[in-house]
C-alpha cells in the first residue's frame, strides 16, 4: 500500500459526517420506539361511516351539540343544505334525510361532490374560513 | 485469490517526489497565477456541457470502480477508483477555482497520465454513462498547458512536432528500411515489392514509427501478407505515413490535429481507395475517432481499416489460406480501442479460429475485457513509471494466468508491449504475438490468383 | 394555524409544482441551448436507436454487466427509484387532497400497503447511508452533502409515516411533512437529483458514441 495515496478527508468533514449519520439513525430508532405507543383514547363519538363499504379509516370525531355550541350554530341549513337542479335552495334544510342520500360514494351524473369529499369540503372549507377547528386527516380519523 | 501470483521482481517503491525530471522542472517554473488561469481557462473555455453534466450529476455511488483495472489491482484503494480519481483532479480544481498547489499538480499529472488508460471501460459501468475518460484528458490537457508532462511521452510529442512522426526517424531512414525489408523478402517471395507512393492504390498500409525503429520485421511480414493475397497496395514514402498520435495522450490537442490531417493529406495524395492500418490500438483510436474530430471530420475521411479486419477480410475471402493451424493454445487480449473502440472483437475470435486449433477465451472479454495497462500513453511514461505499472497491472496478470494459455495474442501495439512486462514481470511464461505473426507462420505461402 | 396550513397546502403546492417542473424544463433548455452554443458536434453522433438502445438496457434489470456484479445495490436501488414516484401518487392521503381540489381520481393503494412501501424506502435509503459509510470507495467519494441528499428524500417518507400513525405531534409532523415534500420537490433541478433528466442525456450520448462510433455496447 501506497500510505501517501491515501488523501485523508479532513477532521472536520469527517465529524460532520458522523454527526448526520448518527442523527438520522437516531430518528428512524425513535420512530420504530414510537409504533408500540397505541393507546386508544377513551369516550370519543365518531360518525357513523357504515355506509362505506371498506372504510380506509376510522370514522371521523364529532360531537354534534358540542360543536354548534361552541361554533355558535343555530341554523341546521349551514351545514344540512337542499340542492334542486344543483341549485341551492334556501331557507330548507335536510337534517332529516342521511347525507348519503344524496352524495353517493362515487360521483354520479346528478351529483358530482362523493361521500366523502362532501364530508370533507363541508367541514374543512368552513375551518379554513374560520381559521379554527381540525383540517388535517388525522385530526379528525383519530386512530382506533 | 484464487490464482494468486507471485512476482518475480520487488515491487518498486513509489515514494511522493516524482523521478520524472520534466514533472520536476516543469512544476519548479509555475507561478500561482499561471496556474489559476490556466486551469481555469480550460476548465470553462474548453468544456461544454457535457464536462457539466459528468460533473454535476456525478451521484458519488462508486459503481464505477468496479470497471478499473487500477482499482482492483490496488487492493480496491479508492483513490484508484474512476470517480476517485476525478475527485483528486477535477473536483478539487473546480472546487478551489484553480488555485491548486504544486504539490496537488504532481499528483494530478501523475494520476491523469499514469493510472488512468483512458479506456473507457468505466463507462459501462457507470450507470449514468460518465466519460471518465474524457474528464482525465482534460486533466492530462491542463498539465501540457502548464508544460508538466511526463518526459519520455512529451519526447514523442516533440518528435511528432518535428518530424511527423514519433521516434525521430528520419525520411531516408524510413524509406531505407522499407527497401531493406523488401530485399529480404524477395528470398521468400520472388518478385515481391513494397511499392512507395504508388498513385491510385487500393489500400494505403501504413504503421506506427516504432516498425521501422525497432520491429522491422513487422513490416516484411506485413508485405509478405499483402503479396501474397495480391493487395493493390502501397506505402507512402512523406512524413504522414506514422498514423500514431501521442499527442492526443498528452492533451497537445494542436499537435494532434496536425498529425492526423498530415496523415489523411498524405493518404489524399496518394488518392487510394482505404487505409489499411497495422495491428495498433491507439493509432486506429486517432485515426478513427479522435484525430478527425480535431481536422472538422465527424467520421474519417477516409475508410479506415484496422489490420485485424483487413486479416479477416483475407480470411474469409480466401485471399490468404492457411496451410497448417498453429498447434499451441492461444487466448486472445481484446484491445479496447478496437472492441471497445470499434466493436471488432468477434471478428477477433473468427480470425484466431481460423488460424489456431485450440483457442482459450479469457474472462472478462469482449467489451468487457480488462485493459493491458499501457495504453492510454501509460507506458509511454517510459522507465520512470514503470514499477508501478506493474502494480497496476496485477489484476491483468491474474486474468491471463488463468487461461493457462502458451500464446497470448495481442492485436494491438501497446497492448503486446505492455503485456510482454507483464509476462516478464509476473513469471507468467506466455509468448506474446501479434494476428500478424501467426498469420505469417500459418499462412499458405503461394500467390493469390483470382479463381484459384 | 389553520391559515398557515392553508397556505403550505395550497398555495405552496402550486409553486413547488411549479419550480419543480418548470426548473427542470428550464434545466434542459439551458443545457440544450449550451449544447448549441459550445458542443453541436454531439448531434453528429447523436442517433435515436442508440440513445435509445442504450436507456432501455440500462432500465433492465439485470442486463448490464454493473448491475450484475452489484445485484444487491442496484435491486435496491431500482426498488427504490420505482417506489419514490409509485408511492406519493398513489397514496390515498394525497389523491383525496386532489380529488378535493381538481375533482379527479385515480386508483388508490391501499393504506397498509402504502405503508410498507414506505418503510421499504426508508429502509433503502438506510442501506445507502450505511453502504457510504461502510464502503471504501464510496466513502472516499463521500462528503456530507451526499447525506444531505438522502435525508432531503427521507424526510417527507419519515415525517409521512410518523403522521399516519399518529405516534405524536401529529399536527406538527403533517406541517413537517407537506414542507419537506415541496422542499425535496423545489430542489430537484437545482441538485444532483436533476439526474432525474440529465442521466438520460448522458447515457443517450455515451450510447450513441459507442453504439454509433464504436459499434460496441455500453452495458
Ligand atoms: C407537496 C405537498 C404534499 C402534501 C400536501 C402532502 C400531504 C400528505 C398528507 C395529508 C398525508 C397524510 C397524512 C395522514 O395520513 O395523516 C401524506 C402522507 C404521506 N405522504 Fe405526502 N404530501 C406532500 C408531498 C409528499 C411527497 C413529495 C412525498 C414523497 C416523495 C410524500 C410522501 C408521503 C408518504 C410516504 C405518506 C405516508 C404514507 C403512509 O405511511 O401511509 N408526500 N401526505
Ligand atoms: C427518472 C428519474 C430517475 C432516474 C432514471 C434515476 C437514476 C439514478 C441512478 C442511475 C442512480 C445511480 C446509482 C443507482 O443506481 O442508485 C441514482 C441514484 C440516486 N437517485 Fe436517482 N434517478 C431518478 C430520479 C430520482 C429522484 C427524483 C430522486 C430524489 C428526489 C432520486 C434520488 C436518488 C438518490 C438519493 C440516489 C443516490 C443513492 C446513493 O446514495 O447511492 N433519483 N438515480
Ligand atoms: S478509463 Fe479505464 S483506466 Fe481510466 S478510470 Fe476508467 S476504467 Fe480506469
Ligand atoms: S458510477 Fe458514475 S455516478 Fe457513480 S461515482 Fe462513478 S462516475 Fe459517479
Ligand atoms: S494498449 Fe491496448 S488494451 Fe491497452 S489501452 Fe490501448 S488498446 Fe487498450
Amino acid at each position: 500500500m501506497k500510505p501517501w495515496k491515501r488523501k485523508s478527508i479532513n477532521r472536520e468533514t469527517k465529524m460532520k459526517q458522523k454527526v448526520i449519520f448518527i442523527g438520522f439513525i437516531l430518528f428512524l430508532f425513535t420512530a420504530v420506539i414510537a409504533f408500540s405507543n397505541t393507546d386508544e383514547p377513551e369516550g370519543l363519538e365518531r360518525l357513523d361511516n357504515s355506509v362505506f363499504e371498506n372504510p380506509h379509516r376510522p370514522g371521523a370525531v364529532f360531537a354534534h351539540d358540542d360543536h354548534n355550541e361552541i361554533a355558535q350554530i343555530e341554523d341546521c341549513a349551514v351545514c344540512h343544505h337542499v340542492y334542486e337542479d344543483k341549485k341551492l335552495v334556501e331557507d330548507e334544510s335536510s337534517e332529516d334525510s342521511p347525507c348519503s342520500e344524496c352524495h353517493s360514494l362515487k360521483p354520479t351524473e346528478e351529483n358530482s361532490i362523493s361521500l366523502s369529499v362532501a364530508y370533507h369540503k363541508q367541514c374543512k372549507d368552513c375551518h379554513f374560513e374560520e381559521n379554527k377547528g381540525p383540517v388535517l386527516c388525522g385530526e379528525c380519523h383519530i386512530k382506533e | 485469490m484464487a490464482n494468486e501470483i507471485e512476482t518475480k521482481d520487488e515491487p518498486t517503491i513509489v515514494k511522493e517526489k516524482n523521478t520524472d525530471k520534466a514533472v520536476e522542472a516543469g512544476l519548479a517554473r509555475l507561478t500561482p497565477q499561471r496556474i489559476k488561469s490556466t486551469i481555469n481557462q480550460v476548465l470553462q473555455k474548453e468544456t461544454g456541457p457535457r464536462f457539466k453534466a459528468y460533473v454535476e450529476t456525478c451521484m458519488h455511488c462508486g459503481l464505477c470502480a468496479e470497471a478499473c483495472l487500477y482499482f482492483l489491482s490496488n487492493d480496491r484503494d479508492p483513490a484508484y477508483s474512476p470517480a476517485g480519481k476525478v475527485k483528486q483532479t477535477i473536483w478539487e480544481m473546480l472546487e478551489k477555482k484553480g488555485e491548486v498547489s504544486t504539490d496537488f499538480l504532481r499528483r494530478a499529472v501523475h494520476i491523469a497520465q499514469t493510472e488512468c488508460n483512458v479506456c473507457k471501460r468505466c463507462s459501462m459501468y457507470c450507470p449514468f454513462g460518465i466519460d471518465v475518460a474524457y474528464l482525465m484528458l482534460m486533466v492530462r490537457r491542463i498539465c501540457h498547458k502548464l508544460e508538466i508532462t511526463p518526459l519520455y511521452i512529451q519526447d514523442t510529442v516533440n518528435s511528432h512536432s518535428a518530424t511527423m512522426n514519433q521516434m525521430w526517424v528520419k525520411e531516408d531512414e524510413w524509406i531505407d528500411t522499407l527497401q531493406w525489408q523488401e530485399e529480404d523478402a524477395r528470398e521468400e517471395f520472388e518478385n515481391l515489392r513494397i511499392p512507395l507512393d504508388k498513385m491510385g492504390a487500393d489500400v494505403m498500409y501504413s504503421v506506427i514509427a516504432p516498425e521501422p525503429k525497432f520491429q522491422a520485421g513487422l513490416l516484411y511480414q506485413a508485405a509478405t501478407i499483402m503479396h501474397a493475397a495480391g493487395v493493390n497496395w502501397t506505402m507512402p514514402s512523406s512524413p504522414g505515413w506514422d498514423n500514431s498520435n501521442m499527442a492526443m495522450f498528452t492533451g497537445d490537442n494542436e499537435i494532434s490535429g496536425r498529425i492526423a490531417r498530415a496523415f489523411y493529406e498524405t493518404a489524399a495524395r496518394l488518392k487510394v481507395k482505404r487505409i489499411v492500418m497495422g495491428e495498433c490500438g491507439h493509432a486506429f483510436r486517432s485515426t478513427y475517432d479522435v484525430g478527425n474530430r480535431w481536422i472538422g471530420w465527424a467520421m474519417p475521411p477516409f475508410e479506415v481499416v484496422h489490420a485485424l479486419e483487413f486479416y479477416h477480410e483475407l480470411l474469409t475471402s480466401g485471399r490468404i489460406t492457411i496451410a497448417e493451424k498453429f498447434k499451441k493454445t492461444v487466448t486472445l487480449h481484446d484491445p479496447c480501442n478496437v472492441s471497445r473502440g470499434r466493436g471488432l472483437h468477434d471478428m477477433a475470435r473468427e480470425v484466431t479460429n481460423m488460424m489456431c486449433e485450440s483457442f482459450i477465451e479469457m474472462t472478462p472479454n469482449r467489451e468487457h475485457n480488462f485493459c493491458c495497462g499501457a495504453g492510454g500513453g501509460v507506458i509511454n511514461c517510459g522507465p520512470p513509471y514503470k514499477g508501478e505499472r506493474m502494480i497496476n497491472n496485477k489484476v491483468k496478470a491474474e486474468q491471463l494466468k488463468a487461461t493457462g494459455a502458451e500464446v497470448l495474442i495481442a492485436p494491438c501495439h501497446n497492448c503486446h508491449s505492455g503485456l510482454e512486462d507483464i509476462v516478464h514481470h509476473y513469471d507468467l511464461n506466455m509468448e506474446v504475438k501479434f494476428l500478424g505473426d501467426l498469420i505469417y507462420e500459418t499462412m499458405e505461402k503461394k500467390i493469390y490468383k483470382p479463381g484459384d | 394555524m389553520n391559515a398557515f396550513i392553508d397556505f403550505i397546502m395550497g398555495p405552496m403546492v402550486w409553486v413547488a409544482f411549479l419550480i419543480f417542473i418548470l426548473g427542470l424544463i428550464f434545466k434542459m433548455v439551458l443545457i440544450i441551448k449550451d449544447i448549441n452554443a459550445r458542443e453541436s458536434y454531439v448531434y453528429s453522433y447523436l442517433t435515436w436507436k442508440h440513445s435509445l438502445r442504450s436507456i432501455f438496457a440500462w432500465m433492465t434489470p439485470f442486463l448490464p454487466q454493473s448491475t450484475k456484479q452489484s445485484p444487491v445495490f442496484y435491486s435496491i436501488s431500482y426498488i427504490f427509484h420505482l417506489l419514490l414516484f409509485i408511492v406519493p401518487i398513489f397514496l390515498m392521503s394525497h389523491i383525496v387532497l386532489i380529488n378535493e381540489a381538481f375533482q379527479v381520481s385515480w386508483v388508490a393503494l391501499d393504506d397498509g400497503l402504502a405503508d410498507i412501501l414506505t418503510v421499504i424506502v426508508i429502509l433503502a435509503l438506510v442501506f445507502f447511508a450505511i453502504r457510504r459509510h461502510m464502503v471504501p470507495e464510496v466513502k472516499y467519494l463521500t462528503s456530507y452533502k451526499d447525506y444531505l441528499l438522502l435525508i432531503i428524500v427521507a424526510l417527507p417518507f419519515i415525517t409521512g409515516f410518523l403522521a399516519y400513525h399518529q405516534f405524536f405531534f401529529y399536527k406538527a409532523m403533517v406541517i413537517a411533512h407537506v414542507i419537506s415534500g415541496e422542499i425535496m420537490l423545489i430542489l430537484i433541478p437545482f441538485s444532483r437529483f436533476s439526474h432525474m433528466i440529465v442521466a438520460p442525456l448522458t447515457r443517450a450520448y455515451m450510447g450513441s458514441e459507442f453504439g454509433n462510433v464504436r459499434h460496441a455496447k455500453d452495458w
